[in-house]
């Protein structure tokens, strides 16, 4: 069986399951965490933060995992602030480039020294931030601190370096170029947005990602602007102490100068009228729907954010009685997902179907477009909104079982708002969710001038080369 | 760090809010103790890892059924009979309703179908665990067997063949090149099966199948985390309706002889080219010369890390590509994953080169710097340092394996299939014994670039075909000076002979399909 939303492709992060609330005080005993359950809050975990002079923030969650510890650096930069022409893709290409070395620890040095530690060590560049992490032993925390800060303070490659790394960010892209869904992705964004940034996937266009050799220059810029204190979360889950923690984080990471420039993103205006394109597909294939909806930014301010996740699930997850007509007793579909793409700035509520015929693609969006209608129009049942907090609940508690995927839901959120606090007012927006707030959503977003549709398929003659897309990049 | 103590942290203490959080009196598992084999009973293999302060439980049936029990023409049909337990109705509920009743639990029964076995299984709370208990109890004793769910998973899994797995290169080439390898052999189609064997299958052979294969003796029940004292006993009491079975193994033949370079072009609309090379190992992880050839290929070329010596020479210094990987077993995680599965056991495994999508010009280039690295470990062999440092990093790297209890008790589950013990442990405790000299010798003994099974995933196949017939030198260029030991080795790789022996196209809507 299949969850919600896993997006086949490359990393659309619909966030479902990844509910919020804030963070007290407690966790590393039952008894404390029974404690913590009392008090209301989603995240069972002890959290100490504090900010460095500079700006960076520290993020601290013991976590009973003894010797192991997550090392997970936080950069809220992602291909969102690509703002200046012709550098799609850039912050993902840069993310490469942080492997490259420094004075102290060149490439070889840095790798040799994490595989002595046989630790996991990687990152990924999504569309609102950059995230490196490392698991490893936490009796190397100090050694961690030192290649890690010495990277992000004095970051050394030369152009050789970054035009041979350009090559692979290239066969990263070319790798991808053959899921039908990735190009459906670009296709989709570049249509649906005008002004903002979210134009363009995490990869970049392919002719922006050829011109990378020349931009070696811009590439020393980009790390003085965006590689700052002010714009990076320092964050440690696992078998550690926070005073030492933070007393390391200030040691290594205390001299590194602030002088973060944040980017000038234009938003985005209000889509006046449907879009709709389509790709030829040069090899056979099922056709694909891929619609696109404009919906608000992720926040916990107010409960839309929930409620749009709810009306995911409510339409998408397999006991949805869309998924259950279209998969199930029709099966005019082997794949229909959907969701809100819970960014920083105003994302897409997105919406896939593979689709067993040609003909059959009509009468899936129609489909579709009659549960959403019908969302807007009926009130939903409390009874199901109660269902889906009870699953929503559940499917965070089976994500928090080794501290790198405690890790990366408070990266997520990071990424979103800054805020680990998030976690727990998101799950506290959760259960305040009315169905005259899912009627309302779905009625602000489900509008058909709001919509951008793309529609992917095989004809008969004339293949021609796939273009390509993508959203999180490792 | 030992391994008891890294598993007492995976235990940890998730609490829910809203009352479910885990027990109070519940204390971390500090004395992990080695896996209890319990066969007793009712005939069901059991392997638990209990851990009192989880709040969650695991459950894992692996069934000795898989792909290698299809019978000829109905290829596919494991697959498609766990499908038919996992993804359909039971006698009491219609598949609507079991997922409708699972969906508050944030639970699933998930089934996947391998070369020797079918995985069913399923993580829950401990809240609700007798409720998915009873569910999951439904669906694998009283399977509905609808006609309605059998067309739906049948659809399914030839849309997995014909759409998921021939639209991506790599996907593809990661099944295709297991194919090849075993032509012939039991290991020979995908577990998914195939277009014709799908096709192929009724209702009646799924009944039958399942009443062959579900089995008390066909099956290993591992349940892991906050499940109560006499939960595995209820359980396995529970599946007694499940006959009994036989006991016997489907004998495997040996692996196929590979002779020569035998290459095989899937021609398709593509703008790269992804190349997959290897061939049968005699060895799995129950055997001593597994664990030197472990550190050898972490050397050659560990998954998704930079510590891979094809890494670091063909994308690092090169920027041929995205990825460079070695493999002495199959892997079946999710490629961007950098942990291996556990519950998938197969007693034959293969070694691999994984050489990620490259402009087509360097297509030739690529096979030959792959076969070259490889030869070049067979050569030199490692030195002590690089020997101490790969050994290093696998002994800890693998502990991170199975950082969850779900995973660990897939290892554990795994050890028993293969007769040996715990796995991660078993890693631990013959690398710190292994010398240099070993690792060398069994590069020696198993290692070698004269005869191999290659797949491309290619556009214009002819052409490509062409050229490796041609054999003629492949100079690579490049977009910056490469280093002088880069551009040295170039004129060795681009020289190498690499004609095949045997060269095939197989368009890409004949893969898969019989």
């Amino acid at each position: 069986m299949y969850t919600r939303i896993s997006l086949l492709l490359c990393g659309l992060l619909m966030f479902a399951g990844v509910v919020t609330a804030s963070i007290a005080a407690t966790a590393a005993t039952p008894a404390k965490a029974a404690a913590k359950a009392a008090s209301g809050d989603i995240f069972p975990f002890q959290v100490a933060q504090t900010t460095l002079a500079n700006g960076l923030k520290v993020i601290v969650i013991p976590y009973d995992s003894p010797g192991t510890l997550a090392y997970y650096l936080v950069v809220r930069t992602g291909s969102r602030d690509e703002v200046e022409p012709g550098h799609s893709g850039f912050a993902h290409f840069f993310e490469h480039m942080m492997f490259r070395g420094t004075d102290k620890y060149p490439a070889d040095k840095y790798n040799d020294l994490l595989k002595k530690m046989g630790a996991d060590s990687n990152a990924s560049t999504a569309d609102d931030a950059t995230v490196f992490h490392i698991v490893g032993p936490s009796s190397e925390l100090t050694t961690l601190m030192d290649m890690e800060s010495d990277r992000f303070k004095g970051l050394k490659y030369s152009e050789d370096a970054f035009r041979t790394e350009s090559l692979a960010v290239l066969g990263e892209y070319n790798k991808g170029v053959s899921n039908p869904v990735q190009p459906m992705f670009e296709k989709l964004r570049d249509l649906a947005f005008e002004k903002h940034t979210y134009k363009h996937t995490t990869i970049g266009f392919e002719a922006d990602i050829k011109a990378m050799p020349g931009y070696y220059e811009y590439s020393r810029q980009f790390f003085k602007r965006f590689y700052r204190p002010e714009n990076v979360v320092l964050l440690v889950v696992g078998d550690v102490k926070p005073p030492q923690v933070f007393d390391l984080a200030k040691q290594y990471y205390g001299d590194w100068t602030p002088g973060y420039q944040a980017p000038a993103i234009a938003p985005e205006p209000p889509q006046k009228e449907r879009k709709k394109g389509h790709l030829d597909w040069p090899n056979p294939t099922h056709p694909y729907l891929l619609v696109g909806y404009h919906m608000p930014a992720f926040s916990t301010k107010a409960v839309d954010s929930a409620a749009l996740d709810m009306i995911g699930d409510l339409l998408f997850s397999e006991s949805a009685p869309l998924y259950q007509e279209l998969v199930v007793n029709k099966q005019w579909v082997d794949l229909v997902q959907g969701g809100p793409n819970d960014n920083r700035d105003p994302g897409l509520f997105i919406v896939l179907a593979r689709v067993k015929s040609d003909d059959l693609l009509p009468k899936v969006k129609e489909t579709i477009d009659r549960y959403m209608q019908e969302l807007a129009t009926r009130p939903v049942d409390p009874k199901r909104l109660a269902r889906n907090q009870s699953h929503e609940r559940y499917a965070f508690a089976l994500e928090l079982d080794t501290p790198s995927k405690v890790a990366e839901q408070v990266a997520d959120v990071i990424s979103q708002t800054g805020d680990v606090q998030d976690i727990n007012r998101r799950f506290a927006q959760f259960k305040k969710v009315t169905p005259a707030d899912v009627q309302r959503l779905a009625r602000a977003t489900f509008r058909p001038q709001n919509e951008t549709e793309v529609t992917l398929s095989h004809p008969a003659g004339a293949p021609e080369k796939p273009a390509q897309g993508g959203d999180k990049h490792e | 760090m030992s391994d008891s103590r890294r598993l007492a942290g995976v235990v940890l203490l998730l609490a829910l809010s809203a009352g479910v959080a885990g027990s109070g009196t519940a204390i971390a598992q500090k004395t992990y103790q080695a896996p209890a084999a319990n066969t007793a009973g009712a005939g069901i293999e059991v392997v638990e890892l209990p851990s009192a302060s989880s709040p969650l439980v695991s459950i894992r049936l692996q069934f000795r059924a898989g792909s290698i029990d299809d019978p000829a023409g109905k290829e596919g049909l494991a697959s498609l009979t766990a499908a038919m337990v996992s993804d359909a109705g039971t006698q009491k509920r219609s598949y609507t309703d079991l997922v409708e009743a699972l969906y508050p639990m944030a639970a699933s029964i998930d089934g996947r179908t391998d070369r020797e076995v079918t995985l069913i299984a399923g993580t829950v709370h401990r809240d609700k665990l007798a409720d998915y208990t009873a569910l999951l109890e439904e669906a694998i004793l009283r399977p509905g067997f609808a006609q309605a769910d059998f067309d739906r998973n049948k659809e399914q899994l030839l849309a997995r063949l014909t759409n998921s797995l021939r639209s991506n290169d790599e996907a593809l080439g990661l099944e295709l090149i297991q194919d090849e390898i075993y032509q012939g052999h039991p290991y020979g189609h995908s577990p998914v099966g195939t277009v014709e064997g799908l096709k192929s299958i009724t209702l009646a052979d799924v009944k039958a199948f399942y009443k062959q294969h579900y089995t008390q003796s066909r099956l290993m029940l591992g349940v892991a985390g906050g499940y109560p004292k006499d939960y595995v006993a209820r359980l396995k009491q529970d599946l007694g309706p499940l006959p009994q079975g036989e006991k016997e193994s489907k004998r495997l033949p040996p692996p196929p002889a590979v002779t020569g370079r035998n290459i095989t072009l899937v021609e398709k609309q593509t703008g790269s080219v992804g190349i997959h090379f290897g061939f049968p190992l005699p060895i799995n992880r129950a055997d001593a010369d597994y664990y030197p050839l472990m550190v050898a290929n972490s050397f050659l070329g560990e998954h998704r890390t930079m510590n891979g010596r094809l890494m670091q020479q063909l994308r690092g210094k090169r920027g041929l590509n995205y990825g460079d990987y070695s493999y002495i077993e199959y892997w079946a995680s999710p490629p961007s994953t950098s942990n291996p599965s556990p519950n998938v056991p197969r007693r034959q495994q293969y070694f691999s080169v994984w050489i990620r999508p490259v402009v087509p010009v360097d297509a030739q280039f690529a096979l030959r710097g792959g076969l070259y690295e490889v030869q070049r470990l067979r050569d030199q062999g490692m030195t002590k340092e690089d020997f101490e440092l790969s050994r290093d990093f696998v002994v800890n790297y693998s502990k991170l394996w199975a950082q969850s209890l779900s995973r660990r008790l897939g290892f554990m589950m795994d050890s028993r299939y293969y007769g040996m013990p715990y796995y991660i442990d078993e890693i631990d405790k013959r690398l710190k014994n292994l010398t240099v000299e070993q690792v060398n010798a069994a590069i020696k003994k198993y290692i070698q670039t004269d005869n191999y099974r290659a797949v491309f995933v290619t556009a214009n196949a002819q052409k490509l075909k062409e050229t490796l017939e041609k054999d003629e030198p492949s100079p690579k260029t490049y977009n910056a000076q490469p280093e002088a030991d880069v551009a040295e080795a170039d004129k060795t790789i681009q020289a190498l002979k690499v004609k095949p022996t045997s060269i095939r196209i197989l368009p890409v809507d004949q893969v898969f399909q019989k």
